[in-house]
């Protein structure tokens, strides 16, 4: 068994399609949604928690993209340029999980599975080098 | 054994100078005493990369055929200042732009010149017998520009107030995002390893003194706004609240868009972070007593950014060590440190800056003038009647 945060985004013809029902039903896998919306434009973004046997999760995300849904591995929601990052530190000021700190050598460290996405970063960037991935 | 500037120059050019950075001389000093290491040490480092409101550039576009004398400037959509002759113009950091508000302001157009990108430059004007031109719309680049210098007039405080929030409500200021009932400190330092830190009574940065300044080599042209040398001091002279402060000077096109980079303060502006490195010639024992200070003997105050006076309450006098240590203690609660300045990025510019002098490519420049002490602040009194 293995746990993995997909991020699925749907083309505006495959809203409405209960597709996710297909990885539960045919590759018997558990799922959290752990965010959901649909755009101005009818294209809808999930983003999941899968649970199950790895070669099942494969051929979940195999089915996911034969049917034109885009699938991305997410560690975290929110992800940092280190090209723009130039580890000043006010983004582990609001960061209560320490999911983003300071290494002894004052760079920074996102630990990304302790991330509770509150988002607070994204804004407490001087740099803008933090952003939503959703 | 006193050594001159003209000595240490001589032993640069000769690629024979020792040369530290602030945080390597302290274990130096402490192993060989300060008169042994006076000797041995003939230049320090310092540096700081932090983000600097007081900052901007002088620019001159040359002239169009036919010229305009430019009134209303924007460059990528900022407003710059029209006053001054036809086409010269400065650029304030903290200028937000007009269709991007704060996300983009007059930091980020900088950095961008020193990038080499181009730049939307359009000017509006009333038209003159001898500027006949009205309008113009055009992009450019910093290598196409005659001069472009930045002229800040406030870098490097010696010294600034850590900051904390008392209130319920989470504040958005430029000492970064406070959270409500005292949920974070924020600090901005280079602590041991700041400039005007390690020289605290100015004995060797005045006006003309050589600095990295954007990965250039610039000067220090003036003492900087607020200068406030008559602020509280320890006993050895190191200042315990925001002190002297510098106006710096540099070429833009030698500068490096890495060391100055365009910010963003949430709710509160545009800034611009700045690299700044200064040299310290190890003149005497006092200098060098000078700099082997730690960062458990710099103090600064944790003070309450929710109370909307000027002269905000303070809770705690703290040391730069303990702010460093990621919590501090305050009325029995652990209240958890962060930094706002980088000494990742400072310790890289005072690593080069070091490169610079041991190559014999940057000399030590005395200053020509030393900057006054005692010099205190005043506030604006706010007068009422409508003439006078």
């Amino acid at each position: 068994m293995m746990t993995k945060k997909i991020l699925l985004s749907f083309p505006q013809k495959s809203a409405g399609q209960p597709m996710a029902m297909e990885l539960i039903k045919t590759y018997h896998l558990d799922f959290n949604i752990l965010k959901a919306f649909i755009d101005d434009n009818i294209k809808g973004t999930l983003l999941l928690e899968i649970k199950g046997e790895e070669a099942d999760i494969e051929a979940g995300i195999v089915f996911l993209r034969q049917n034109q849904i885009g699938v991305k591995d997410i560690q975290s929601v929110v992800e940092v340029d280190e090209n723009k990052c130039v580890s000043c530190g006010a983004c582990t000021a609001v960061c209560a999980v320490g999911a983003l700190e300071m290494t002894a050598d004052w760079s920074l460290v996102h630990h990304d599975d302790k991330c509770l996405e509150c988002m607070l970063c994204v804004k407490a960037c001087p740099m803008r080098a933090i952003h939503a991935v959703i | 054994m006193a050594k001159s500037y003209q000595e240490i120059n001589e032993k640069i050019a000769r690629g024979e100078a020792v040369v530290v950075t602030a945080e390597e001389v302290i274990g130096i000093v402490k192993e060989r005493g300060v008169k042994e290491a006076a000797e041995y040490v003939d230049v320090v480092t310092t540096a700081t990369f932090g983000p600097m409101c007081s900052s901007g550039a002088f620019l001159n576009f040359g002239h169009s055929d036919p010229p305009i004398r430019m009134g209303e400037i924007t460059i990528n959509g900022v407003e710059a200042y029209g006053g001054l002759a036809a086409v010269d113009t400065y650029l304030g950091a903290t200028q937000p732009s007009k269709d991007r508000g704060i996300e983009y302001g007059g930091a980020h157009v900088i950095h961008d010149l020193i990038a080499g990108k181009e730049v939307h430059l359009v000017a509006k004007s009333q038209g003159t017998d001898c500027y006949p031109r009205t309008e113009l719309d055009t992009w450019v680049k910093l290598e196409d520009l005659n001069e472009a210098y930045l002229f800040n007039p406030r870098n490097v405080y010696q010294n600034y107030n850590a900051a904390i929030n008392g209130s319920s409500q989470r504040l958005y200021t430029y000492m970064g995002i406070l959270q409500p009932n005292m949920g974070n400190i924020t600090y901005s330092t280079a602590g041991e390893l700041s400039p005007l830190l390690n020289d605290p009574l100015l004995k060797t940065i005045g006006m003309g003194t050589r600095i990295f300044f954007g990965g250039a080599q610039g000067h220090v042209s003036w003492m900087g706004t607020q200068f406030n040398t008559a602020c509280p001091r320890d006993d050895k002279g190191y200042p315990q609240t925001p002190g002297a402060t510098l106006a710096l000077i540099g070429n833009m096109k030698e500068m490096d868009p890495k060391y100055i980079r365009g910010a963003v303060y949430e709710g509160y502006g545009a800034s611009m972070f700045v690299g700044v490195g200064i040299p310290i010639p190890i003149l005497n024992e006092e200098i060098m007593a000078f700099v082997a200070v730690e960062n458990k003997d710099l103090y600064t105050n944790v003070i309450d950014y929710s109370v909307p006076k000027k002269a905000k309450p303070t809770l705690k006098k703290v040391s730069y060590a303990e702010l460093r240590s990621g919590s501090v203690d305050i009325n029995g609660k652990s209240i958890k440190t962060s930094p706002l300045s980088s000494l990742k990025m400072a310790r890289e510019i005072a690593e080069e800056l070091n490169n610079w002098i041991k190559k014999g490519d940057f000399f030590l420049q005395e200053p020509i003038q030393s900057f006054p002490m005692g010099n205190s602040l005043k506030g604006l009194e706010i007068k009422e009647g409508e003439s006078r």
